[in-house]
């Protein structure tokens, strides 16, 4: 593995990501509305006292919100429901790049000229993947830098408590890089079947839907996921992408992209 | 590299193994011709090694052979055209070479460099132009030469300098912030050739370079082509046109599955020519014309108006007897002039085909 040649590949693609505006637009819009959406339900609503049990439930799973008042409750635990978002957003952008990089290489038939090249598979399939993870994972972490930055502001400084939890700084630092592989791995697989990074996109977002259990599970039972529990969720996850990335190499192996790829 | 199944290795594939195996040494000196309009010459290379060797080489899809038994050897230096129809496997042929798809039978070789064993060498030392320009629309000309400069490991210093010297080559060189999605098709294909030349490559593969592009364009990027003939690089020309064959390949192969027929231009025209002969005739020719020219030998005589066309075992020694003949039946003979074969005709007459004006063959 020849790093150069990788970081070469990256480079590449963050040249052509800058001047691809819906690709841009993909980046950047998601962020901010995951920002202002959870300040803006938090903060202009008010909000009924959770039902008695599914208030104890909460304070069970945090402990330290059992000083909180009871608006101070319901606010964090409306917070803690967009944790989900930041698990999304490292999925659903590198899954954008990664399928109009692909996508796009297909419809202009630029990887035979690469191919041409002494890269070796690897690199560039290290390259493609670390051009479309990186965005997606700096995007989310700004994102929520910015969002706990800005809810102490507008909503009060009691909230930081919600995001300094380690359940946030697990799932946020740990569980959503795993998740961005997961979905490099399958904007890959599916975008080498297909000629529609739109296609792809909407394939590949399936890998996105089991974040949505978090969502579900937690509304329903009040119970609140932990930080190891969202440590061994990162694991579970990241060998799913180990696992996977075998398999797209084999897709992405030069002849089946020259003889098979259309 | 696999042999097997196909065809046994033979003793010319010994020699082969042993022609790759002596390569470094080989290699050692540099011997090319002189360079003109500013492309380097390729740095390796001697004579002593062909520049593409293959031997047996074959390529299967499923159950279909794209191509099969190909023998080839080109020299260093040399332009070889590869003519055929579409699906004729000349695609298929030059990624085998340039190591960019296995054969599933026989072997070959870049500079020695056996393609299957180690690709990533064959890679290299050639440079591939490939049916579409394939390039980068969002980045500019010289970002799309930076981005193949850095996978072929040049430093900046020698990526800038052969950059600009390409570019100026190209005469891309004022439009070399200019994005290349912003291009005509001549300009993506000139920057495409740009592009395969930049790391200097011993051996060049251009696939169908002027397919698809309008006749100017065509003219620009055969002329960029025309210029790289003198850089000493050997350069396979794979295309179905074949007045661009025929201008600027030294030798030409007809394939279609397998190489039919590999020769020069002019034998190719010497060995189809000096069997017609065309004559002008004051007016139709009369019967006694025609029986005269029977009596000298001529056959296969055709009339239209005052021309008359015969064939003859060897025109130039018989053309005269001919106009000996036709003066003595009384004819006033205007003209006399033997029919060159062209490259279409024999092309059709390699690869069997019987040309029909209502499209079919």
């Amino acid at each position: 593995m020849r790093f150069a040649m990788a970081w070469a590949v990256v480079r590449r693609e963050w040249r052509e990501i800058v001047r691809n505006r819906l690709l841009v637009f993909t980046i950047l819009v998601p962020p901010a509305i995951l920002v202002a959406l959870p300040l803006i339900v938090t903060s202009s609503s008010h909000p009924q006292p959770l039902p008695p049990e599914i208030a104890a439930q909460v304070v069970a799973s945090r402990p330290s919100w059992a000083s909180m008042s009871p608006t101070e409750l319901v606010q964090a635990f409306s917070l803690q429901q967009f944790l989900s978002t930041f698990l999304i957003l490292p999925g659903y952008i590198p899954l954008a790049i990664a399928t109009f990089s692909i996508v796009g290489e297909k419809q202009s038939r630029s990887l035979e000229a690469v191919l041409a090249t002494p890269i070796r598979t690897v690199e560039l399939l290290t390259g493609k993947a670390v051009a479309a993870v990186v965005p997606g994972i700096l995007a989310s972490w700004l994102a929520f830098a910015t969002l706990v930055v800005l809810s102490a502001v507008l909503i009060g400084s009691a909230m930081t408590i919600v995001f300094t939890d380690p359940s946030w700084i697990a799932a946020v630092f740990v569980l959503g890089p795993a998740i961005g592989l997961v979905s490099v791995v399958a904007g890959l697989i599916v975008s080498s079947r297909v000629n529609d990074p739109r296609v792809a996109q909407q394939i590949g977002s399936l890998v996105i839907l089991p974040v949505l259990a978090i969502v579900v599970i937690q509304t329903a039972t009040g119970r609140l996921f932990t930080a190891p529990e969202y440590v061994l969720g990162a694991v579970v996850v990241a060998a799913v992408g180990v696992v996977g990335l075998r398999a797209a190499a084999s897709l992405f192996g030069r002849e089946t992209i020259l003889t098979r790829w259309r | 590299m696999p042999t097997s199944g196909h065809r046994p290795a033979s003793d010319e594939e010994e020699t082969m193994t042993a022609a790759i195996h002596d390569e470094p040494a080989r290699r050692s000196g540099t011997d090319r011709p002189a360079v003109r309009v500013g492309v380097t010459a390729p740095a390796s290379s001697t004579h002593t090694v062909p520049a593409i060797r293959a031997v047996g080489l074959g390529r299967r899809f499923g159950d279909r052979w794209a191509v099969e038994d190909l023998d080839l050897e080109l020299k260093p230096g040399e332009v070889f055209g590869l003519l055929g129809p579409n699906g004729a496997g000349k695609t298929t042929t030059v990624r085998m070479l340039a190591g960019l798809i296995a054969p599933s039978v026989g072997r070959a070789a870049i500079d020695g460099i056996d393609v299957a064993t180690d690709p990533e060498a064959v890679r290299a030392r050639i440079g591939i132009l490939t049916e579409t320009p394939g390039l980068y629309d969002r980045l500019t000309a010289r970002q799309n030469l930076e981005f193949f400069g850095q996978l072929h490991g040049m430093d900046r210093a020698v990526r800038d300098e052969r950059i600009e010297r390409l570019l100026r080559l190209f005469e891309l060189w004022d439009r070399q912030d200019g994005l290349a999605g912003t291009f005509s098709k001549g300009m993506k294909q000139k920057l495409a050739i740009a592009r395969a030349l930049l790391h200097e490559p011993s051996v060049l593969f251009l696939d169908e370079p002027t397919s698809g592009l309008d006749p100017e364009a065509a003219f620009v990027v055969r002329e960029a082509i025309g210029s790289l003939r003198t850089s000493g690089r050997t350069i396979v020309l794979a295309t179905h046109n074949l007045d661009e064959a025929e201008r600027l390949a030294d030798r030409i192969g007809f394939l279609r599955g397998r190489l039919l027929r590999v020769d020069s231009p002019a034998r190719l025209r010497d060995a189809s020519a000096g069997h017609t002969v065309e004559v002008g005739l004051g007016g139709p020719p009369s019967t006694a014309v025609l029986d005269a020219l029977r009596t000298a030998g001529a056959t296969d005589i055709a009339a239209d108006g005052s021309t008359v066309t015969v064939t003859v075992a060897d025109a130039r020694r018989d053309t005269p007897g001919l106009v000996r003949a036709l003066v003595s039946a009384g004819a006033d003979v205007h003209s006399v002039a033997e029919r060159t074969a062209t490259l279409e005709s024999i092309y059709f007459d390699v690869m069997g085909i019987v040309p029909d004006a209502n499209g079919g063959r």
